[in-house]
């Protein structure tokens, strides 16, 4: 019960930070939880596939990852927050991931 | 020269402007609107597969009468191969793309004729203009010409977002809008530097120019455009960083509209996603782009659904989770991956329809979206209740429904590609998608019904019901006898390894 106290209270605390007046619910607050463990363990998963550059990579970056997340939680009621539909927000990660393919792509491919 | 060929487009195009200029009698607008809907699927189904050159302009090599008279420069060089026409290609996986995008467009107007009070021809309009273009731009091998049918659809899914006149509907239209100008452009900067390179916007012709040698694989202008259009691409299906806007641009709509705008963008995502498989297979650095965007679709897209109360905003993020993979199977590269993803695509695009139908009726029959606001509507028409939560099922995977099949064989292809970690997360998403769904349909359907919920309408159109059967039915036929849908699918899947 402790972690699920945790993030009712951390989600409690978001909430009154930002305009969304949503009551905080068993149901919200397990899906929160639920939506967090699947993020942190899907990420995880994913930088197992490093293991296909190096294996010292993906070790290394897999622990980092795990530190990380753990000591970042929650993140899904920040995510839901940043991934609102403000416009400005939308730009600035079209136009952050803009940067970011166009740069892959170009240097990436030829200097990777 | 197969002359339905073009009529899969030529005949909504016009459908939708004569839908225009009729758009207030209402009659003839239904009646109108009925009979090409029916023709939409029909068309596919009874076509040749085939070439069309428009104006009739085949390559020098099919045309040996017209290379007669011409010198040997012309005759014994590329230019014997090239495309002079705008080409549409129609073989086996077209016929499935657009047989199922032309029966959810019909069912999608057949819903929103019966459940719309008065029925609007610009409505119907939009609908039909968007199903063109994306039937064009599933047909077309000109690049050129895809990117205007591109822009066409972007415009339409605009349309459809404003005529819906939900609460904040201008809003996100706008948004849509404003973003399209970002993405757009960047599409056409990517194919004006392939026409720059290649000196052609013909596809195949492309392809060849790269694989022949003319055009240096490495040029750095290859690359960008490379790397442009499939901006575009992640702008036109809704990955991320577009999740959000598209999940928004689903939640604003009509239920049937969605249904239709999700399908829009599944055969968008198939359409371009192909043709930059085809263009730039040689640099692997495609592939890994697609898995590592359609990853980032997953996981956003089902963890955000999960913790949303708007059902309809829920289904959009779903929906946008869902696309995740089949990118995954285009990303593998193996036959047995491509054909898992473009099944999946397919068994997508009617569960998406089947679930934004589904949940639509609590739409109509309450004016609510806010499962906060909702319960105990198990009552009201359980057999309704029962097809909504078979759509659940469906897109979950649940045997012996169609995407069970395809999330398999997507599961079984990641462990053949050497990559079980695709498959773990595949099926944990599986399960939150099934946990995501459950939540929903609880507190819709299964907890006590709130004292201040008012029922305004009581009856659910019949149309709507037929509507929701036909989805099931074919889940239920994909689900048993999938190598209906995998057997066209393979010849173009090997195509692209």
């Amino acid at each position: 019960m402790r972690l699920y106290d945790i993030v009712v209270n951390r989600i409690r605390e978001i909430q009154e930070l930002s305009t969304d007046k949503e009551p905080v619910t068993n149901l919200s607050a397990s899906a929160t939880l639920a939506a967090e463990i699947t993020l942190i363990s899907t990420v995880l998963i994913a930088a197992i596939m490093l293991r296909k550059i190096n294996d010292i990579l993906m070790i290394v970056v897999v622990l980092a990852l795990f530190i990380a997340l753990i000591a970042a939680m929650p993140i899904m009621p920040r995510l839901k927050k940043e991934q609102s539909d403000s416009f400005n927000s939308m730009i600035f990660y079209v136009l952050l991931a803009l940067t970011i393919i166009i740069t892959l792509f170009y240097w990436g491919v030829r200097n990777v | 020269m197969n002359p339905l060929i073009p009529i899969m487009v030529i005949l909504p195009i016009t459908c939708a402007l004569l839908l225009n200029l009729i758009h207030t009698k209402e009659r003839s607008v239904k009646i109108l609107a009925i009979i090409v809907g029916i023709a939409l699927p029909a068309i596919p189904l009874l076509a040749n597969y085939g070439m069309h050159y428009f104006g009739g302009y085949s390559p020098l090599i099919d045309n040996p009468q017209m290379a007669q008279g011409l010198p040997d420069m012309i005759t014994q060089s590329a230019l014997n191969l090239y495309h002079p026409a705008i080409t549409y290609s129609f073989a086996s996986a077209q016929k499935i793309f657009v047989f199922i995008l032309g029966l959810i467009a019909f069912l999608a107007i057949f819903t929103s004729l019966s459940e719309i009070k008065k029925a609007s021809g610009v409505y119907a309009f939009l609908m039909f203009m968007g199903t063109a273009a994306v039937t064009a731009i599933l047909l077309s091998d000109d690049i050129f010409n895809l990117y205007i049918f591109f822009e066409i659809a972007a415009l339409s899914q605009v349309g459809i977002i404003i005529a819906s006149r939900t609460e904040k509907s201008y809003e996100t239209a706008l948004k849509y809008l404003f973003l399209a100008a970002i993405a757009a452009p960047m599409l056409l900067l990517g194919i004006a530097f392939l026409l720059g390179l290649t000196g052609n916007v013909n596809i195949t012709d492309i392809i060849y120019a790269i694989n022949s040698g003319l055009v240096d694989p490495q040029n750095p202008a290859l690359l960008m455009a490379c790397g442009l259009i499939f901006f575009g691409w992640l702008y036109g299906s809704g990955l991320p960083p577009f999740h959000s806007i598209k999940s928004a641009v689903y939640s604003k709509a009509l239920p049937h509209g969605a249904a239709l705008l999700q399908a829009f963008s599944v055969f968008t995502f198939v359409g371009l996603g192909i043709i930059i498989l085809r263009i730039f297979s040689f640099l692997p650095f495609t592939q890994v782009a697609i898995i590592v965007v359609s990853l980032l679709a997953m996981v956003l897209g089902i963890t955000m659904a999960l913790m949303q109360t708007d059902f309809k905003r829920m289904i959009g993020y779903l929906a946008v989770g869902e696309l995740g993979y089949i990118g995954i199977g285009l990303g593998l590269g193996t036959a047995l991956g491509i054909t898992a993803g473009l099944f999946q695509a397919v068994n997508e695009a009617i569960i998406t329809a089947f679930i934004f139908i589904g949940f639509g009726t609590i739409l109509y029959k309450t004016g609510i979206t806010d499962t906060n606001k909702l319960g105990g509507l198990m009552v009201e028409n359980p057999k309704v209740a029962l097809l909504v939560m078979l759509s659940g099922f469906a897109m979950a995977g649940v045997p012996p429904l169609n995407a069970f099949q395809s999330k398999l064989q997507l599961v079984q292809a990641s462990i053949t590609a050497g990559l079980p970690e695709l498959g773990i997360i595949m099926v944990l998403l599986s399960i939150v998608t099934f946990m995501t769904f459950m939540k929903a349909f609880y507190t819709i359907y299964l907890r006590p019904k709130p004292s201040e919920l008012e029922i305004k309408n009581k009856e659910i159109p019949r149309a709507t019901i037929i509507s929701l059967v036909v989805l099931l039915l074919i889940c239920l036929i994909l689900g048993l006898f999938p190598q209906i849908v995998t057997g066209q699918l393979e010849q173009l899947a090997q195509g692209l390894i």
